[in-house]
Formats: structure tokens, C-alpha cells, sequence
């Protein structure tokens, strides 16, 4: 263990509405692997874009080599020798893997480029890291696992000094991965400093020596990783005072029927072999990661992305299960399922258009006149729904882009209750929304539940997972990893849960 | 992910075999596309089209488009020419102005596109407008003959020996062409102008994250296409006996679809000026050969635009069954 | 500004809509006084004008329900000629009636509807490729349906078909005007009060989110640019009944002009935001411009140019706009 070569200290960044780092301390050596843990929000990548320049700390220092830095940009944190690998690559596809890797400084020979020399550099670098991937072939003909590969040469070839981590391991075989430790070990003996942003606890022990842990945005402290153990971590790491209930037992009747039954459910990497229940009235919790393959599912579900495989069952108006074919949303929409985007900006709202005419988009053929669109109608299922929302806006003909993150929710949350769907997804329905309209959504979901309605609720947040859930299905990259009632749930079994990874 | 790497994924073979094809059933089925004479005319007609197909691959490379090449070569030709006939300015400056025209239009494009983020569509569809009405304010114009003074710029593109009807040409100009196609290919592959026109292409946001001047680069690709609409014009002006004020809408199907044959692709990424070759030699194979075997010329149009669409569709396939 | 703004009457058409009526009755002025004799001869140019928003209007209410979805056709001007083209040849040379082949146009225009939404929709072809391609099919079907040769519609002292003149003017009466007005209130209707229209609308401004509310996009999509054809064809037969002779070869021009006239009276070209009355209020527009180009003297070269520049100018402004909001 060297030197310190890098130190964050009482690093303070808020967004509007989150405060999204409070105070936060990291410490780099020299010749060390230094562990970056926490649940999804605690911090770690807005703490790593503000020292890579990406954002601009409210307060704080950062201390490099020994003198105060604060880096512009990406480009800035490179030339200085601070280089993160991320988890979205940055990759130009249709070049080869030698011209990504010297993109922006290409050797040049005579007019042109030397690209002989490129790909000469390039297989230095990877027979130094042990990597087999041949240089001239197009980057996006190789697997994500060895596109990564390339993304640490690239940051090697910077002549870096921190090399920071980024889930490294998400989507990479068995063998890149010891492979890839190989090359960690190889840098860390050449006195760099190494961040290792993961969840998986068994790499962690293997591969890092000290653990920082981040939770909401706070600095937790910082252990030793040979003299912790796993449960150490999980305590840091979720080891919060709940102010609100818990719920302690399931609300749905034993004999509840079953309204969705997924089977087998395969659509890639991201969901692989999924199987759950969901019964009538029960509020069932995804938790997980991220990466874990939750909003995978919901969409292969829903119908929006295609699937390879594996049955959807509906109950019907029988009350009997029928197997049905989604291939659609639209499949979905008529089977009577709803589905809540994770990002709904992009994918709930139409920001340019009024609440009115979002609340009635999933069921517009149940507000006509004959070919025409019945406005009063439609008006008046809007306002009835942004009063029982409590959506904060002066009419329902206020266009959405001029609400507040919590109230667009809202209205994306009316869009289903106006089609009164049976089975309702909602992926991280709080996502972004303060205290006050949380409750109100909370409030909401427990009475459609009471009514007989069914809801899958995909959360990161553990708080949230353990309030609203009867139930809860934990999925960890791509596999379903386990499943708890609510009454043995605790945060630390679901963090067990969601940190293993079934190879 | 091992695909056999069979010489038939590559577009351009595929587009030079159609050539091929072309070629002999028109020699098969028709005595008048045998002689000399035809092979010339056509070659005479390819040469705009292929520097104008030259030109907009880059464009298209990064999944833009440029509208303007047809009407503006017609226009910077037109705007030559009445330099020539009513100014007397000797036809080397005229033919300087034809390029410098073709960049400074390329320049405009290129900064409503890769400055002012007009859709390049929009933006390159009100410069063809622009451009066509400048032309037209022009009259009809030839540029010199080859035997009047001046004459002398129709030698770049077919060298005549001997006087009447017994000379002997021969059509050098396709030579040039040639070379230019490689030249362009090495800065395609070869220089940093190029790698980033790919780039761009094919993940502009990904360019721009490491470092490189995107918006510089963008722009550019526009001006190196207007600087070869700018060439284009001079060869339209040594094959066309007199440059119509009004014409040129249309031209630059022959050229954008040439390049689409030749393997770009649609959604961006990459390119050839080789496959742009060879996919507006089919273009231009069709167009001029069709006539020979008793084709309409107006069904040149009907065909050129479903081959556009046919091309693009196939590429699309394409993406669709890797994903 | 402000307290103008939150007039109820202003609210309900638009600001820009207000700027865009001032603007052309400014430059009906400006040529009245600057162009010799344009008032002088008033009623001509009135009546030129007339005659050219009823064509271009109908090309720019179809554009529009294109550009609303975001996407872009301007194979609508060759597309219109073809139409008048080979209706034409089958009035002249093969003697059909009339009636059919006002219908046949229209239908005309209505399979190359049907050709660019499937290409745009279900096959995923961008819509400025199909655009190229359609605008050299139908001008190339268009040159050989009628062995290349011009068609001339009925006049009015046509014995037999007199009365097609009618439907541009009757006696004086404008009624080519009511038709277009007529027309642009079921555009309107069609796209602010009906599902498709609202699909239309919504998908231009975030197809994804459409399509995970349950709506079958592509269906909607291809309604749009089926919409077009069937107004292009239309356009068709305004335009012979207004000028009577098509010649092969071109029609290049209207696209610019249609699309200037829709971008300017409001529709976004980043698609979801359109506005029928804007479209009509643009088309007069850009009508009183080129006649009154025409009146100064100056030539259809100079048209282009203006036009361009307008288009350029609007959808600049329109993309700053749309930027500066989201």
C-alpha cells in the first residue's frame, strides 16, 4: 500500500430537487485496488463524473499528485492521467478496434494515417494485458465483454495513473473476467491507482484491497477488504433506520388467484429464464441491481422488445389462466396490462402535448363521438384524475413539459388508470419525485391493490421494496436469483439476493 | 459472432456483377452498344455522375444527404459559362470559379447542417432551390467546342487525335476519374478527415466524447462535396453541348443512388468511393444502356429510383437479420 | 407583449398565426405601393394568387400531416403532375369522361400515398430516400403513361367539359376558394378531433412513447403519408383547372413551396406540432410572394431563390424554438 495519489475530500454536488452528494471522501493509493460500493443512487458514478469533469462540484477539493485539481472535461482528466472505463461504452462501431483505441491521435505517416503502426501498438498493449482480440477487426463485431477490453486499453494507453472501473466485470465471461484480474494485478504492481466500482461481493474479496461504501449520497466509511466480511459490507451498504413501517405481512388472501404467469421468459442476456407468479390484489416487488435485467423483463413482458421465449399466461374473464401471444404492446395493452417506463420522459410522456391528451392516449377509442373525439369526456376523466392524483397544475389543459417530475409521473400513472388496466408494471415509479408525492403514490397503489387490481413494482429502492411489497422477486443479471415474502424480508437477505450471481 | 467472411458480403462485388451483367446483355442484345462510338458516349455521361457520387458519399457516410449537386453543377456550369461567352474570362478561371462555387455552397450546407442542425434534407433541398434559381437566371450557355479557343479543357476528359469524322478519341477522362476514385479512397481511409467522416457516421456522439472537433469535420464533409459538384460541372459542361438554365433536378438521384448501390449505408457508418464507383456505373449503365435495348429513356427514371429504394431496402434487411 | 399574449382570442390562434395574417396584408401593401400598377390591376392579381394558393394548398394541407409525424415528403409536386398527367392522357386519348378522370387522379395520388407510407412505416426506408425515389418514379410513370406529351384539361368553352372550369371559379365567384376553405376545416377536424389525428400528432413528437401506450404507430404513420397522396391528387385537378396544361418534366418547385408554407405557418419539422390554419395563412403567403414577384418583373429564377431562403429562415427558426423549449 503507497502513497495517496488521489483525494476527494467533503464533496458536495445537488441537482434540482436531489441532493445527489453530501460531504463525500474518497482516498486513491498508489498500488492499491480501492472497492467502490453502494446500492443503485448511493453516489458512485455522480461522485466519479465530478472528478472526471463530467459534473461541476458545488463544493469540496480534489487533490491529485499533491496539488488541488479540478478537471474540465473528460479530455482533461485523460491528459492528466485520470481515466475511468466506463459501463456505456464509447465505442464507434464501424472502425476497428486499433482506430478506436488512438482515435483523436493517430500517428501519422507521410499524408495519411499510419495505420500499421496503430495496429503494431495496439497488439503491444494487448499482449501486455494478456488479451487475445485482434486489432483490425470492426469494433462492433466483437461482444460487449471484449469491446470493454478494448475500453481498459484505450484508458491504458493514456498513460493513466487512476484507472477508476465501472462495473467492469457486468458483461464479461468467466475467463475475461480472471483475465481481466490478471490485468488489474499487472497495474496495481506498476503503482497505479485503481477504483473498482462493483457489486459483486466475491470479486471484491478477490481483487480489491480496501472498500469505501456510499449510501444516499453520504460517505459510510471504509474497510479493509481481507479483515471484513460479506455481511460487514451489506450492513454498510443498507444500514439505514427505516422511518417508515416496513409492511409486515402480505395483504393478499392465500387463496388469491394467479391474474400473470410468466414462464421461462427469455429475451437475452438481460433475461434469462425468468419465471414468477403474480396473483390478484398482490403487490409484487422487483428488486435488484442495476443491470440486473428487471426492466428487461417487464418490456419483454409488455411486449415492447421481442422475446426468444417462454410463456405468458392471462387469467381471463373466466377467471381461468390462458396462455396468450404478446408481441406488442399493443398485444399487451389488450390483454389488459399496463406498463410504466422507467424513463417517462422518453418513454411515458408526450411533453408537447396536454395532460388531457396524455391521460386518454392507452384508451382514445373510449372517448369518441362517432369519428370524433368526445373533448368533454375526455376532459373530464382528466380532472377527475388529476384531482385524485393530486397532480399540481392550474388546468388538465396545461401542456406536461410544464410540470414537475413528480406531477408528470402522475399523469403517466393516470394514462393507465384511465385504460383501467388489471396488471399494472410500475418501474421505478418514485424515481425523482419528493416525500410528499411518494406518499400519495404509495397511497394509490395500496388502494388499486385493495381493489382487486394486480401490480409488479421494480424498485432500487430498498425502503420503497420493503414498505409496498407482499411480495418480492429478486433478479441478478438477467436471472431470477430469489424470492421472499414480505414477512422474512430483510434488507440485508435482498441484498444477499441481488449480489449473487448464478454462473 | 464468426461470420464467414464470403466475398459476396461485400456490396460492391455484388454491384459489379450487376455491372457486369449489364454489360453483357446490352453487347448480347444489342449491335449498336458494340461500337466504339456508344462506349464513349456513355463514358463521356459517366463522368459527372461520378465525381458528383464522389462528392456526396461523404455526406451520406454520416448519414446526411447533400440535394443540391444536381442543380448547383448545373448552375455553377451555367454561371461559368456566361463568364466565358460574356465577360471573356479565360476558361481556366471559369472553371476555378465552377469549383470555388461548389465549396462555397458546400460551406453553406455545411453550416446549416453541422452548425445551425438543420435537418441536412431541409437544408441541402432549399440550397438545390437556391442554386437552381441562381442558374436559371442565366441563359443557356455552351462552354467553348473543342475546336474554338478554349476548346482545350474538353482534352481533360477525351483526347482526339486527327481532324472530321475518321478521329480517333480516346476518353482519357476516365482515367482521371479512376485515379481521382483512388485518391479519394486513401483520404476515405486513410487520413484523419476521413477516419472522422466515419466516425461521425457511426456514433457522432462517441466522436465528440473523445475529443475530436466534431462540428469542424461535419461541415467539411459538405464543402468536399460541393467542391466536387464544382469538378462535376466541369464535366457536365464538356459533354453537354449547351448547359440549359433549369435542368439538373433529378441528376442527383443518379449519383446518391449510384452510392447506395455501392454499399453505404443508410443508417450511416460507412462507405467507398470504390463502391460508389462501381454502384453509379450501374446507375449510369442503366440510364444510357437501356435506350440500346429498346427502352424508353423516361423508364431511366422509374428504374434508377426503384433501384434507390431496392439498394437501401437491402441494407436495411441487412441490419435487421444481425441484429 | 404579455398582456397581449394572454388574450383568449390570441391564445386560441396562436400568436404566430396573428404575425403571419399582419405580415401578408403588409406585403399586400408593399406591392401596391411598390410595384407599378399592382393595385391598379388588383382583382388580376388577386385572382392569380387565388389560383395558385388553391393547388399549393392543397399540396401543403397534405405535407403537413407528413411533416406532423415528423418525417418529410417532397415528391408531392411531381407526384401532383403525374396525377394531372396520365388523368389527363386518359381524358384526351382515351376518351374516358370526366368524372373518371377527376377520380382517377385523385386515386393516383393516393397509391403513391400508400407506396411512401409503407416504405416510411413498415419497411423503415428514410423518408427523404423514398422521397427521391418517388419523385423520379412519378415523373418517370408520368412521361411514359403519356409518351411524353403535355395534356391539356377542359376550358371553359369546352362544349361538353366546360364546367370544370367551375370548380376553380364561377362566374367571378371564387369558388375554388370555398372548396380549399372547406377542405382545410376537415384537415383540421381530422387532425385535432379525430384518433388517427391525434395519433398522427403524438407519434411526430415521441413515436416510442405512442407506441408503448398500446397504439399501433406504423398504421398512423402510413395514414399521414396516405393522406398526402390523396390531397396531392386533388392539388392535381386545381391546378389544371386553373392553368389547364401539364407538361411532363416537372413540378420541382411546388415541393419547396408547399413545405415553406407549412413550416412558416407553424408546423414543426421535428415533427408533433402542426397547425392547419398556419398552413393556409403560409400558402397565401408564399402565393402573394411569387406573384408579386412575377408583377415586379423579376423572373421564376428569382421565386427559387426566395423560397429557399424562406425555408431555411423558418425551419431555423422552428428548430431554435423547439430546442429552447425542451
Amino acid at each position: 500500500m503507497g502513497e495517496v495519489i488521489l483525494t476527494m475530500k467533503g464533496i458536495d454536488k445537488s441537482f434540482p430537487g436531489v441532493h445527489a452528494l453530501d460531504h463525500v471522501d474518497l482516498e486513491v493509493r498508489k498500488g492499491e485496488v480501492l472497492a467502490l460500493m453502494g446500492e443503485n443512487g448511493a453516489g458512485k458514478s455522480t461522485l466519479m463524473k465530478v472528478l472526471t469533469g463530467i459534473y461541476k462540484k458545488d463544493s469540496g477539493t480534489i487533490t491529485y499528485e499533491g496539488k488541488e485539481v479540478e478537471f474540465k472535461n473528460t479530455r482533461e482528466a485523460q491528459e492528466n492521467g485520470v481515466v475511468i472505463v466506463h459501463q456505456e461504452l464509447n465505442m464507434v462501431g464501424d472502425l476497428t478496434v486499433a482506430q478506436n483505441i488512438f482515435i483523436g491521435r493517430e500517428p501519422k505517416k507521410g499524408l495519411g494515417i499510419d495505420d500499421r503502426k496503430m495496429i503494431k501498438d495496439s497488439q503491444a498493449l494487448f499482449d501486455q494485458l494478456h488479451i487475445d482480440i485482434d486489432p483490425k477487426q470492426k469494433m462492433k463485431e466483437l461482444t460487449v465483454g471484449k469491446q470493454q477490453m478494448c475500453e481498459i486499453a484505450k484508458a491504458i494507453s493514456h498513460k493513466a495513473k487512476v484507472i477508476i472501473f465501472d462495473e467492469p466485470s457486468a458483461a464479461l465471461t468467466e475467463k475475461e473476467i480472471e483475465d481481466l484480474f490478471v490485468i488489474i494485478r499487472d497495474l496495481r504492481d506498476k503503482q497505479l491507482g485503481i477504483v473498482y466500482i462493483s457489486h459483486r461481493m466475491d470479486e471484491i474479496k478477490v481483487i480489491t484491497d480496501r472498500v469505501t461504501v456510499m449510501r444516499d449520497g453520504t460517505y459510510v466509511g471504509t474497510l479493509i477488504t481481507k479483515d471484513s466480511t460479506k455481511e460487514d459490507i451489506i450492513n454498510m451498504m443498507v444500514g439505514r433506520v427505516i422511518y417508515e413501517d416496513p409492511k409486515t405481512h402480505s395483504m393478499v388472501p392465500k387463496d388469491a388467484p394467479v391474474v400473470l404467469k410468466v414462464e421461462n421468459l427469455n429475451a437475452g442476456r438481460m433475461v434469462q429464464n425468468v419465471s414468477f407468479e403474480l396473483r390478484k390484489g398482490e403487490i409484487l416487488g422487483f428488486s435488484g441491481l442495476m443491470g440486473a435485467g428487471r426492466t428487461e423483463t417487464a418490456r419483454a413482458i409488455f411486449g415492447a422488445d421481442p422475446k426468444t421465449g417462454g410463456r405468458i399466461s392471462i387469467m381471463g374473464k373466466d377467471g381461468q389462466l390462458h396462455e396468450v401471444q404478446i408481441r406488442t404492446p399493443q398485444d399487451a395493452v389488450k390483454a389488459g396490462i399496463g406498463y410504466l417506463s422507467e424513463d417517462r420522459k422518453r418513454y411515458g410522456i408526450i411533453v408537447e402535448k396536454t395532460i388531457t391528451e396524455n391521460s386518454t392516449l392507452a384508451c382514445l377509442e373510449n372517448y369518441m363521438n362517432g369519428p370524433f373525439i368526445n373533448k368533454a369526456a375526455e376532459k373530464k376523466i382528466a380532472e377527475k384524475y388529476v384531482k385524485e392524483l393530486a397532480t399540481k397544475t392550474p388546468s388538465a389543459d396545461e401542456m406536461v413539459v410544464n410540470l414537475s417530475g413528480g406531477n408528470q409521473q402522475k399523469v403517466v400513472i393516470a394514462k393507465w388508470l384511465v385504460k383501467d388496466c388489471d396488471i399494472l408494471i410500475f418501474d421505478e415509479p418514485t424515481r425523482g419525485i419528493d416525500v410528499g408525492a411518494k406518499n400519495e403514490i404509495y397511497k394509490l397503489m395500496n388502494r388499486l391493490a385493495s381493489e382487486g387490481k394486480s401490480i409488479i413494482m421494480i424498485s432500487s429502492e430498498m425502503t420503497e421494496i420493503l414498505r409496498m411489497s407482499d411480495r418480492i422477486v429478486v433478479m441478478c443479471e438477467g436471472q431470477k436469483t430469489g424470492e421472499i415474502g414480505i414477512e422474512e424480508a430483510t434488507q440485508e437477505a435482498i441484498m444477499n439476493l441481488a449480489t449473487r450471481n448464478i454462473d | 459472432m464468426n461470420k464467414k467472411k464470403s466475398i459476396f458480403n461485400d456490396q460492391r462485388v455484388i454491384a459489379a456483377l450487376v455491372a457486369i451483367a449489364l454489360i453483357i446483355v446490352y453487347m448480347i442484345f444489342s449491335k449498336e452498344f458494340r461500337k466504339y462510338s456508344s462506349i464513349l458516349s456513355m463514358l463521356d455521361f459517366s463522368y459527372y455522375t461520378l465525381l458528383m457520387a464522389f462528392g456526396v458519399t461523404f455526406p451520406l457516410i454520416t448519414a446526411g444527404v447533400d440535394l443540391s449537386i444536381g442543380t448547383g453543377m448545373v448552375c455553377y456550369a451555367l454561371v461559368g459559362g456566361t463568364l466565358i461567352r460574356n465577360n471573356n474570362v479565360p476558361v481556366a478561371v471559369a472553371m476555378l470559379v465552377c469549383i470555388l462555387m461548389g465549396c462555397a455552397v458546400g460551406l453553406l450546407n455545411g453550416v446549416l447542417v453541422g452548425v445551425m442542425g438543420l435537418a441536412p434534407f431541409i437544408a441541402t433541398l432549399s440550397t438545390c432551390m437556391i442554386t437552381r434559381g441562381i442558374g436559371s437566371m442565366c441563359n443557356a450557355t455552351p462552354w467553348p467546342t473543342l475546336k474554338q479557343p478554349g476548346g482545350w479543357f474538353h482534352s481533360i476528359f477525351k483526347l482526339t487525335f486527327g481532324q472530321g469524322r475518321g478521329a480517333t478519341k480516346f476518353p482519357i477522362g476516365f482515367i482521371l476519374v479512376i485515379i481521382i476514385m483512388f485518391v479519394m479512397e486513401f483520404i476515405l481511409f486513410h487520413t484523419k478527415f476521413g477516419r472522422y467522416t466515419l466516425a461521425i457516421g457511426s456514433n457522432k456522439e462517441a466522436t465528440r466524447l473523445s475529443g475530436i472537433n466534431v462540428k469542424f469535420y461535419h461541415v467539411m464533409v459538405y464543402v468536399v462535396c460541393g467542391f466536387f459538384a464544382g469538378l462535376a460541372a466541369i464535366a457536365y459542361a464538356a459533354v453537354v453541348p449547351t448547359v440549359q438554365p433549369g435542368t439538373g433536378a433529378g441528376l442527383e438521384l443518379d449519383a446518391i443512388g449510384g452510392v447506395f448501390v455501392g454499399g453505404v449505408y443508410a443508417t450511416g457508418g460507412y462507405g467507398s468511393i470504390i463502391g460508389s464507383f462501381i454502384g453509379t456505373m450501374v446507375i449510369v449503365l442503366l440510364k444510357t444502356g437501356l435506350p440500346y435495348i429498346g427502352l424508353q429513356a423516361n423508364w431511366q427514371q422509374i428504374i434508377t429510383g426503384a433501384v434507390l429504394i431496392i439498394a437501401v431496402l437491402i441494407d436495411i434487411m441487412k441490419k435487421k437479420r444481425i441484429q | 407583449m404579455e398582456k397581449l399574449k394572454q388574450n383568449p382570442i390570441v391564445k386560441k390562434i396562436g400568436l404566430n398565426r396573428i404575425i403571419l395574417v399582419g405580415v401578408l396584408i403588409l406585403m399586400y401593401i408593399v406591392f401596391c405601393i411598390g410595384i407599378k400598377g399592382f393595385a391598379a390591376t388588383g382583382l388580376d392579381h388577386i385572382r392569380n394568387t387565388l389560383n395558385y394558393v388553391y393547388f399549393l394548398g392543397f399540396l401543403s394541407l397534405g405535407v403537413t400531416f407528413v411533416i406532423a409525424t415528423g418525417g418529410i415528403d417532397f415528391s408531392i409536386g411531381p407526384v401532383m403532375f403525374c396525377c394531372a398527367l396520365m388523368a389527363g392522357y386518359c381524358l384526351n386519348s382515351y376518351k374516358w369522361p370526366l368524372i373518371p378522370c377527376m377520380i382517377f387522379a385523385v386515386v393516383i395520388g393516393t397509391l403513391f400515398g400508400i407506396f411512401n407510407g409503407w416504405l416510411v412505416a413498415y419497411m423503415s426506408v428514410p423518408p427523404f430516400i423514398v422521397s427521391m425515389a418517388s419523385m423520379n418514379i412519378a415523373k418517370g410513370i408520368a412521361a411514359v403513361f403519356t409518351k411524353v406529351q403535355s395534356q391539356s384539361w377542359p376550358q371553359s368553352k369546352d362544349p361538353v367539359n366546360g364546367w370544370f372550369r367551375n370548380i376553380v371559379s364561377y362566374k367571378g365567384f371564387p369558388t375554388g376558394l370555398v372548396v380549399f376553405l372547406i377542405a382545410a376545416v376537415l384537415c383540421g377536424i381530422l387532425l385535432y378531433n379525430t384518433r388517427p389525428g391525434r395519433y398522427i400528432l403524438c407519434l411526430g413528437s415521441n413515436r416510442e412513447a405512442v407506441r408503448l401506450s398500446g397504439v399501433n404507430t406504423k398504421k398512423y404513420e402510413m395514414l399521414a403519408y396516405v393522406m398526402c397522396g390523396l390531397l396531392t391528387g386533388i392539388a392535381a385537378l386545381f391546378f389544371v383547372a386553373a392553368y389547364t396544361t401539364v407538361q411532363p418534366g416537372y413540378g420541382d418547385q411546388y415541393n419547396n413551396e408547399a413545405i415553406a408554407g407549412c413550416v412558416m405557418g407553424g408546423t414543426s419539422m421535428v415533427g408533433g406540432l402542426a397547425s392547419i390554419l398556419g398552413t393556409v395563412i403560409g400558402v397565401t403567403i408564399i402565393s402573394l410572394l411569387q406573384e408579386g414577384i412575377l408583377a415586379f418583373g423579376l423572373g421564376k429564377d428569382f421565386q427559387l431563390i426566395v423560397t429557399g431562403i424562406i425555408v431555411i429562415v423558418a425551419v431555423y427558426a422552428d428548430v431554435s424554438a423547439r430546442r429552447r423549449k425542451n
